[in-house]
């Protein structure tokens, strides 16, 4: 029995791995409304719980924000909006049950897409088979635009390459001899946030800038120090990190502590959060981020929107929830513009038609958007000075003037 | 060559943090064949206390330790004696996946309802500090964090050794029907091992606070390592679970030069497979790992 035991008990401990890879399970809650001609019912999956619970979480304060506005102002096309939302649990397969469900069980009137590339995809695949209009606030990978999809609209300013544009163009109108000559990437196993480095490294590599560290890590890593080691390694004179929240704080901290001083320093993400100077401290200076959105921006709607919300809910909105309003805001120019809002296949192509051709002016500006449903703009780029986060770049929006030279953190 | 001095003082570092966090598994295996998956949820557990108590009263997270060690050890004696105690013995081991893993649950739960999900981070002004050792960096919160595993690891040790409790525990593990004849109450032993095993997870959870983000579902991140720790040290053995921590810190550290982060990570996993292939009792498992 001494002998045997350890066998069974390990091969119990594998079963457990297993199981906890398997990942848990949480409750779902669902309902539906009838169908009639009263309100305008959208449904909506989101990720309430699981791997994307707090961005799902700021997508449905956003969604619910503009339903509550527009109710207030008389409604879309004279009627209520009413918006039905399901907990996908951040999982993939079950995005795509909700949205069959929401269109042929509750007979909704419009979709609006969840949040998270992986959770784009499948969602708008399921809205392209029954020939529904896709707005969607949170799929700026590349692959997203590459499926085919004729139906979809992401509602941000910039796909995920394209966010640091104003950066390299700022680094590209530098002098030759002050341009940085080396730089390290360091990116999440994700098609987001690799996205935003890959894009800023193609752009630097054509202006001769050399990789000297390329580095992809699993979402789940816990350890930053190795990663750490190398760029610091490198002495690069740029580090530029794809990153969500957890990785970037950790990540900036292990290079700190390795007493690696880049000249310049820009992470996705993170920086734009509210809690990042809270785990940081006070080295944040310098720190550049690229960002979709700030309450600050003068677009028409933004004052509305940023006071609506606020009142609301005590907090002025975050990127998330810009999102989620820019979705509402887009669907209904078209909805407006077009004059129906129902299932009919004929209904949802002439609104997909309108957006084709349309401008729309929203809180992170005007939009318009190429044949694969890529946003046409850029987004802003903000940065740490005077240990606040201040947008630099473009040169038309800016609020400080771009540090150069990254002070030492 | 400096990286390699970097990383292989990395490497060592991480395998301290790894072997502390591990120790408590090892040992609730090794006393009462308890499969513990909500070890690294209590981790997590304290990584919020400590940020709570520095939140709250300004001071070092250090100082929580006098307030969470004794508490997780009561906690771990409550959790055996009330929950763990009454499995039966045929399906203890199978049974408390199933009981840990609820357990687990519930602590993830309650975190995020009490603290929501966002991720947290202590803020220390010596998170960034380090010195120069032979050309190699040293952080010195990962500094610190290795000496509380040193330190308790050591405490663990001499305790198991060289007391009274620690050789009625050690009996209990070789032989609970013989160490009942003897007269040790193997009842109270086992609770108290188990406290033992969580007063671990207090330290550890407080060093891996330290430095880095923690969120309630962190744990399910760190599970999967800690298991594939101690099955290749040897279920039950501390200094198997230490050695074996150890190795593959440095293992990792070293193998991301020319391999990258996802290889090194599932560097883990292939040791994981190779020890069940070559040796399923771990390396310092079997009658060692029963004698310690």
């Amino acid at each position: 029995m001494k002998v045997k035991t350890p066998y069974r008990t390990a091969g119990l401990a594998i079963a457990s791995c297993l199981a906890l890879t398997a990942c848990m399970s949480s409750g779902a809650d669902s309902d539906s409304g009838e169908d009639g001609t009263g309100p305008i019912k959208i449904g909506i999956s989101l990720p309430l719980t699981g791997d994307f619970s707090e961005p799902g979480k700021g997508v449905q304060r956003g969604y619910e924000a503009w339903a509550d506005y527009v109710n207030e102002n008389g409604g879309l096309l004279g009627r209520d909006v009413e918006l039905t939302i399901l907990d996908d649990q951040s999982n993939a397969d079950r995005v795509a049950a909700d949205y069959e469900k929401l269109i042929n069980s509750d007979g909704v009137d419009l979709v609006f897409g969840p949040f998270s590339t992986r959770l784009v995809v499948p969602a708008a695949q399921v809205a392209q088979d029954y020939g529904f209009l896709f707005v969607e606030p949170a799929g700026a990978a590349e692959e997203v635009f590459t499926q085919g999809f004729d139906n979809l609209f992401y509602a941000a300013p910039a796909i995920a390459d394209d966010h640091y544009n104003y950066l390299a163009d700022a680094i590209e109108a530098m002098p030759e001899d002050q341009r940085p000559k080396t730089a390290a990437y360091a990116a999440m196993d994700d098609p987001f946030a690799m996205g935003t480095a890959y894009g800023l490294k193609t752009r630097l590599e054509e202006m001769g800038v050399e990789t000297v560290v390329d580095e992809v890590y699993p979402p789940n890593t816990t350890d930053f120090g190795s990663i750490a080691a190398k760029i610091a390694d490198s002495d690069a004179d740029v580090v530029v990190g794809g990153t969500q929240y957890q990785d970037a704080v950790n990540m900036i901290v292990a290079l700190q502590q390795l007493g690696y001083q880049p000249t310049m320093a820009a992470f996705s993400t993170a920086p734009t959060n509210p809690e990042f100077p809270e785990a940081i401290g006070e080295e944040t200076e310098g720190i550049l981020s690229p960002t979709g959105y700030t309450p600050e921006a003068d677009f028409p709607t933004n004052k509305e929107f940023v006071d609506f919300y606020t009142e609301q809910n005590g907090t002025p909105p975050a990127e998330d929830e810009a999102n989620a309003w820019t979705t509402g805001q887009v669907v209904a120019a078209a909805v407006e513009a077009v004059g129906c809002a129902d299932p009919d296949p004929e209904c949802q192509a002439q609104l997909i038609d309108w957006l084709r051709e349309n401008e729309v002016d929203t809180v992170v500006g005007p939009l318009t958007w190429d044949a694969e449903g890529r946003p046409q703009g850029a987004h802003l780029i903000q940065q740490y000075v005077d240990g606040e986060i201040r947008i630099v770049l473009p040169e038309e929006a800016k609020e400080a003037d771009l540090i150069v030279e990254k002070p030492e953190w | 060559m400096s990286l390699f001095v970097q990383s292989l003082v990395l490497g060592i570092l991480l395998g301290g943090l790894y072997a502390l966090l591990a120790a408590g598994l090892t040992l609730y295996f090794g006393v009462m064949r308890v499969v513990m998956i909500a070890h690294s949820a209590f981790l997590i557990l304290a990584a919020y206390l400590a940020w709570w108590f520095t939140d709250q009263t300004g001071l070092d997270p250090l100082l929580s330790l006098l307030v969470t060690v004794p508490l997780f050890f009561g906690m771990g004696v409550f959790m055996q004696r009330a929950l763990i105690s009454r499995l039966r013995p045929a399906t203890l081991t199978m049974m408390s996946v199933l009981l840990t893993f609820s357990i687990a649950l519930v602590i993830e739960g309650t975190l995020g309802f009490v603290f929501s999900g966002t991720q947290r981070r202590i803020r220390l002004d010596y998170g960034g500090a380090n010195f120069e050792i032979a050309g190699a960096n040293v952080a010195v919160v990962k500094l610190i964090a290795f000496g509380l595993a040193v330190v308790s690891l050591a405490a663990l040790f001499l305790l198991m050794k060289k007391t009274q409790f620690g050789q009625a525990l050690r009996a209990t593990i070789q032989h609970p029907e013989a160490a009942r004849l003897i007269g040790i109450n193997t009842e109270r032993v086992a609770g108290y091992g188990f406290g033992l095993g969580l007063a671990t997870a207090a330290i550890g959870g407080t060093a891996l606070a330290l430095d880095s983000t923690f969120y309630p579902s962190l744990h399910w991140h760190w599970i999967g390592p800690l298991m594939a720790i101690i099955v290749v040290g040897g279920l039950g053995s501390i200094p198997g679970a230490a050695i074996a921590a150890m190795v593959l810190g440095m293992g990792q550290a070293l193998l991301q030069i020319p391999l990258g982060t996802t290889w090194a990570q599932t560097f883990f996993y292939i040791a994981l497979f190779a020890t069940l292939m070559v040796r399923p009792q771990g390396f310092f498992g079997g009658r060692l790992a029963q004698r310690f």
